[in-house]
């Protein structure tokens, strides 16, 4: 069929160009702020579609008693909704959409991804703990036909300053209060040039 | 033991016509890798202790305490009774021509009473179940540290009839929502999640992926078990088979002291019972909620504990927990095949 021939030929050449990367990555970077400034985790997450953000997220785990409800997973409920509300087909908008967030994915919410045939992902600093885009598994482009499309990554933009964020939500923690899951959703990040930040955090958890 | 020998008779919906089996880490369930050594035959048999003595000090087999340093003759009517472990061969790597007295420096061993060295393969890793020992011990003797449990799950003998009738039970309503969602256009999937020490079933779900493609059967259940603490984010009510009980008063009281209502991660302590495999999605999800254990029916091509990884036992995660398959396979499977059979016929 021939629209669909030069549907999967765009989809292959479907990337976010530098200036993009930069644009939605600094409305990310806004978000995690103003999270942390309001004493919630400093992790920003957009999704885009076609220069227009579609969806977006912070972690909801406390409010909702839902240990899956992370930024991403929010976010893609919010696409879920336009593209109802826009009357569009969920896969065909997925399927050029961009994710941009502040921290590497969780093994799950890279599944997630799959599932919805999101293209590109693109993320700050690496999730040593639970991240399914290559620190702990690669799920972004592992071999599993049952659980949607791969997808790309683009990583490391500004990840120094989305870990700076993640140590400041720390120290504003008292880490003799209640170790609640915001505490233990920042505990699980770190950058990679600073495995001693993960040992010091770690030591603090447990 | 008997009961578990016992074919099964009449109807698939019989508690002996299954048998749940553990889903081991890895480093459980691979096969033994072997090393190279360097053996030779103790031709005075009075000079045993001293050469086990000498050849620990010289050659200590640093990580590999699990290795026996002498055994018994493999061939009988061998003209020497037992066998000495020298080193790895690892031990000795620039070594050109092997002797004994090559092996065994002037001032250190003594090579008295020694034959000359052969090569002999031996376990690299202690081994960590029954199956693994009794494979490494073909190799050579090898210490065992018995996890009884562990060897009692691997011959299906781990859970007790009455266990097996509840377990069941829970599995049986796991089927009935799968079918339920099967009813609605859905793919045949159902979850049950309970509260082992209540014997309650806390939230029963089913796939809802038609309406929203990561509304999977767990996710299901854990938003309703959230709602059953009062929270949650989705409404599941167009779904009658998809359902939970309110932590009342009466069922929290269990619930250790003051926070049943702010404990942060909700499935601690339950049981998830699932018609088949958890895909990646669902099983990173299930180390989020800090599930307690997770009894499936039947693999899944992708699934995530067992199959293409076993994220219940990932190292590097924060939370690990136990997994058992077979619960029911059979009817399981079924479900399964029949998903298969639709999705055929419309072309997917």
């Amino acid at each position: 069929m021939g629209p669909e021939d030069c549907e999967a030929e765009s989809l292959e050449s479907f990337f976010p160009t530098d200036e993009d990367i930069d644009k939605w990555m600094s409305s990310a970077f806004d978000m995690a702020r103003e999270a942390l400034e309001n004493g919630e985790v400093p992790v920003g997450c957009l999704m885009v579609y076609k220069d227009e953000v579609v969806g977006k997220g912070r972690n909801e785990v406390n409010e909702t008693k839902n240990a899956t409800r992370h930024a991403e997973m929010v976010a893609v409920d919010q696409v879920l909704d336009w593209c109802r509300c826009s009357g569009l087909d969920v896969r065909s908008v997925c399927e050029r959409t961009v994710l941009y967030v502040t921290v590497e994915p969780c093994i799950m919410c890279a599944a997630a991804l799959r599932l919805i045939n999101l293209p590109v992902v693109v993320y700050g600093c690496r999730n040593e703990r639970f991240g399914g885009c290559g620190s702990v598994l690669d799920v972004s482009s592992a071999h599993l036909p049952q659980t949607g499309t791969t997808f790309k990554c683009v990583s490391g933009h500004r990840a120094e300053e989305a870990v700076e964020m993640l140590k400041t939500f720390y120290k504003q923690e008292n880490p003799n209060g209640h170790l609640n899951s915001h505490l233990f959703f920042f505990l699980s990040f770190s950058l990679l040039p600073f495995p001693s930040v993960t040992f010091c955090l770690f030591l603090f958890f447990t | 033991m008997e009961p578990q020998m016992k074919r099964w008779k009449g109807s698939v919906y019989d508690a002996d016509s299954w048998v749940a089996y553990p889903v081991l880490s890895d480093e459980q369930s691979q096969d033994v890798e072997l090393i190279e050594a360097f053996a030779a035959p103790i031709v005075n048999k009075k000079e045993t202790s001293r050469l086990v003595r000498e050849l620990n000090s010289l050659y200590p087999l640093n990580g590999f305490q699990h290795i026996k340093r002498v055994r018994a003759c493999k061939e009988k009517g061998s003209p020497h009774p037992l066998e000495v472990l020298v080193c790895l061969i690892s031990d000795v790597p620039d070594m050109k021509e092997v002797s004994i007295d090559s092996l065994l420096p002037s001032d250190g061993v003594k090579p008295d009473g020694l034959g000359e060295p052969f090569v002999v393969k031996v376990p690299a890793r202690p081994p960590l179940t029954r199956p693994q020992f009794e494979l490494a011990s073909q190799h050579w003797p090898t210490s065992f540290h018995e996890d009884k449990l562990v060897t009692v799950a691997l011959r299906g003998e781990l859970f007790t009839p009455t266990q097996k009738a509840t377990m069941h039970m829970y599995m049986m309503s796991a089927l009935t929502a799968a079918k339920a969602g099967k009813e609605l256009g859905m793919e045949a999937v159902g979850a049950v999640v309970v509260d082992p020490e209540m014997e309650r079933i806390v939230a029963v779900g089913h796939d809802c992926r038609g309406d929203h493609p990561l509304h999977h059967a767990v996710m299901v259940c854990i938003d309703l078990v959230a709602r059953s603490q009062g929270s949650g984010c989705f409404c599941f009510d167009s779904y009658p088979a998809c359902r939970f009980t309110p932590l009342t008063a009466n069922t929290s009281q269990n619930v250790s002291d003051s926070d049943a209502g702010s404990r942060p991660y909700i499935c601690t302590g339950y049981d998830l019972y699932v018609t088949r495999e958890p895909c990646v999605m669902c099983a990173m999800a299930l180390v989020h909620s800090r599930i307690g254990r997770v009894f499936y029916g039947t693999a899944s091509l992708d699934g995530a504990l067992g199959t293409k990884y076993k994220i219940h036992s990932q190292k590097d995660l924060n939370h690990r927990f136990e997994v058992y398959k077979g619960v029911l396979s059979k009817p399981c499977e079924d479900l399964n095949i029949s998903d298969d059979h639709d999705k055929k016929d419309s072309g997917q």
